[in-house]
């Protein structure tokens, strides 16, 4: 029979069967509205990733230090691995602990806990009992003169604090980043109208601010409204220099589109006081130096501050840990994908057994008046694969409604047609798949047998 | 046309095999017109579906239009079927969710012509048997003695060696019943081949020639 003849035999079951095949390819729909949403997803997760790193300078190299009382779980973060490592100087000073510099940054970041001069809870004491330390910008000269490979360093600091002023009709708290002059050029910030910060204000403390354009535009309206303007923070009054243009990246654990820059020591006089954590972020010249300045940023920090550990992590490790993360979330829901696929292709060869057992008896005519083995073999298989493609269809269809509930929770979602038709390809292969052995058992039905079927 | 040598056949009761056809010969020539009349159980609609290529023999010989049957593979035996046989049942056998147009052409789609040409080459069958207002109905629409003419004519449509009525009359009232006969001489006398099987002697008298079964043997 030609193949265009059978096509029209399955059209004609197929819509005298309507109710059925929508019900048959129900899996179908899920499966593939599922495989479209994983590949968007996981896209959509990957361009994330790509975005918010996209301004990162891959040799930058960030070093902060967390009091004791966050330690524990500082140190569980360092152990395993996404590129920060616990640093202990204290290694030095140790009992069991050898001379030198290079003790610090094998201890922790190598071998991953104390554990291996003696028991965990000595350890564990030591890290305790270190001192409350900041970081200063001496260290950052430090670190400047004394590591190797090193082709800048800044300093810079993180706070809330209250700001008023412009279109807003009361104070808000935003979040107010204290940076040298070197701090935007180094996470290759832009400036969408004015200056960034300079040497000279803040070696003189003035009063003056660059915004993220998310803040200008929420404090201001626009960002040419809130250059040259007056803001308070904590009751004083600010000059905006400059606006920053969107960047959407997170740069030393500051999102410059929301903060609200102000020179370092402008804001240690002003707004916190001596209370601060400060980054210091250092850029290797070389990215394959990384490691090699790491090691050596701890040499240093180990000398000045014995039996006190920081946190370093670099931005390639930063990455791959999102990556690593999203790769993570991307296979459950393919294996989420694969399940509801199984669940889908068995429905199907379910439904085509029952459609088998209901048809014995036009098989059997079917067989009595000469039609073939193939012939019926392809009229069942060929069923099955437009339920299936009738459910992926509909699947793609339903994951592009989906989709914006989907971004509602926050979840980026990037649809491609390779994913419609990744979807749609998965759906049909299930689907004959799974349709194969119920009409190959109906192909292979005795005439004389299934003609006498009731 | 039909040549068939000492054919037998039987079916497993658990064990045992329980014969239906024993040392059947049995001869038909073209153009004849042949009535195989017996009662229920004697073993006529297993001798039809031999000879209709529907199911095998244990052992024996058949000839159909010069094919040795008993020699050859299901596949070729589909094409056996769609080519030299048309087959009539007693209850129609007809798909159901197909119009009349689409059941009748049902043959020739089989052997590779498309729809259109298909429906060109059935509309003299479909004149002949009267069923030109009929073509867009379903079965269940039509009563039984054009569900029969419907199934005469998917048998007629593919101009097959010869035509195999099993029972043709059976599920029809009278006047149906007599209607179709009438229509089988009419189409015996175009030169069709028919054997037909029925237990009822009135319609067997209808057949040129009537050959009786009784307990899986044949007797002119």
């Amino acid at each position: 029979m030609r193949l265009s003849e059978i096509l029209r035999l399955v059209y004609l079951n197929l819509i005298q069967n309507k109710f059925k095949v929508i019900l048959t390819s129900i899996g179908i729909v899920v499966g593939s509205a599922t495989i479209m949403m994983v590949i968007a997803i996981g896209t959509g997760g990957r361009e994330e990733v790509a975005e918010q790193f996209k301004n990162l300078n891959a040799g930058a190299i960030d070093i902060t230090y967390e009091n004791a009382a966050s330690f524990s779980g500082m140190f569980v973060a360092g152990d395993s691995g996404g590129g920060s490592s616990s640093v202990t100087a204290a290694f030095n000073e140790m009992p069991s602990g050898g001379g030198g510099y290079g003790g610090g940054r094998g201890m922790g970041g190598d071998f991953g806990g104390f554990s291996f001069f003696g028991s965990g809870q000595s350890g564990a004491d030591d890290r305790i009992n270190q001192e409350d330390v900041t970081l200063t910008t001496d260290d950052m000269e430090d670190l400047q003169v004394f590591v190797p490979g090193v082709s800048d360093v800044t300093i810079s600091y993180s706070a809330n604090a209250s700001v008023e002023g412009g279109t807003m009709e009361a104070a808000s708290y935003y979040t107010i980043a204290g940076v040298q002059s070197n701090y935007a050029e180094m996470s290759n910030l832009e400036l969408a109208i004015g200056d960034f910060l300079t040497d000279e204000e803040n070696e003189s403390k003035e009063k003056v601010c660059v915004l993220g354009m998310t803040a200008a535009k929420a404090i201001f309206g626009s960002a040419y409204d809130a250059y040259d303007s007056v803001l308070y923070i904590d009751d004083r009054p600010y000059v905006v220099t400059g606006v920053l243009s969107e960047m959407g990246t997170v740069a030393s654990g500051i999102s410059p589109d929301t903060a609200i820059f102000i020179p370092y020591e402008t804001g240690i006089k002003y707004i916190t006081g001596d209370s601060i954590s400060p980054t210091i972020t250092v850029i290797a010249e070389d990215v394959n130096l990384v490691d090699q300045v790491i090691a050596n940023v701890e040499t240093v920090l180990a000398d000045s501050y014995p039996n006190t550990e920081f946190t370093v992590s670099d931005a390639g490790s930063k990455m791959e840990a999102a990556s690593a993360s999203n790769e993570t979330l991307t296979l459950l829901l393919i294996a989420m994908a694969i399940i509801v696929f199984i669940v889908g292709g068995i429905g199907i060869m379910n439904v085509l057994f029952v459609s088998v057992k209901e048809h014995t008896n036009e098989i059997g005519i079917l067989k009595a008046i000469g039609c073939s083995r193939r012939d019926i073999l392809l009229e069942f298989l060929l069923e099955a694969s437009c339920i299936s493609l009738i459910g992926a269809v509909i699947g793609v269809l339903l994951a592009l409604g989906i989709t914006p509930l989907v971004e509602l929770f926050s979840v980026r979602v990037s649809l491609s047609v390779i994913g419609a038709v990744l979807s749609l390809l998965f759906g049909v292969i299930t689907g004959s798949v799974f349709g194969f052995y119920p009409a190959y058992k109906a192909s292979r039905l005795i005439p004389v047998v299934a003609l006498n079927q009731e | 046309m039909i040549t068939m040598k000492n054919i037998n056949k039987g079916y497993m009761l658990g064990e045992e095999k329980l014969p239906i056809l024993k040392n059947i010969d049995f001869h038909v020539e073209r153009g004849e017109y042949v009535a195989i009349l017996g009662p229920s159980g004697s073993g006529k609609t297993t001798l039809m579906n031999i000879i209709g290529c529907m199911d095998v023999m244990d052992s024996g010989e058949y000839y159909l239009d010069g094919m040795a049957i008993h020699d050859t593979s299901e596949d070729r035996l589909t094409d056996v079927r769609n080519n030299k046989i048309g087959f009539i049942f007693q209850n129609y056998q007809l798909i159901p969710t197909y119009n009349v147009m689409q059941n009748i052409i049902m043959p020739l789609l089989m052997r590779g012509m498309n729809h259109k040409e298909a429906e060109e080459q059935c509309s003299e069958t479909i004149r002949l048997l009267g069923l030109d207002h009929r073509i867009g109905h379903r079965p269940s629409e039509l009563s039984g003695g054009q569900k029969q003419r419907v199934s005469i004519a998917r048998a007629l449509v593919g101009k097959p060696a010869i035509l195999l009525a099993d029972e043709p009359t059976g599920a029809l009232d009278q006047s149906s019943g007599k209607d179709v006969l009438k229509l089988f001489q009419e189409l015996n006398e175009m030169g069709n081949t028919i054997v037909m099987i029925t237990h009822d002697l009135n319609v067997a008298q209808s057949a040129k020639r009537i050959v009786r079964i009784v307990d899986g043997q044949l007797f002119e």
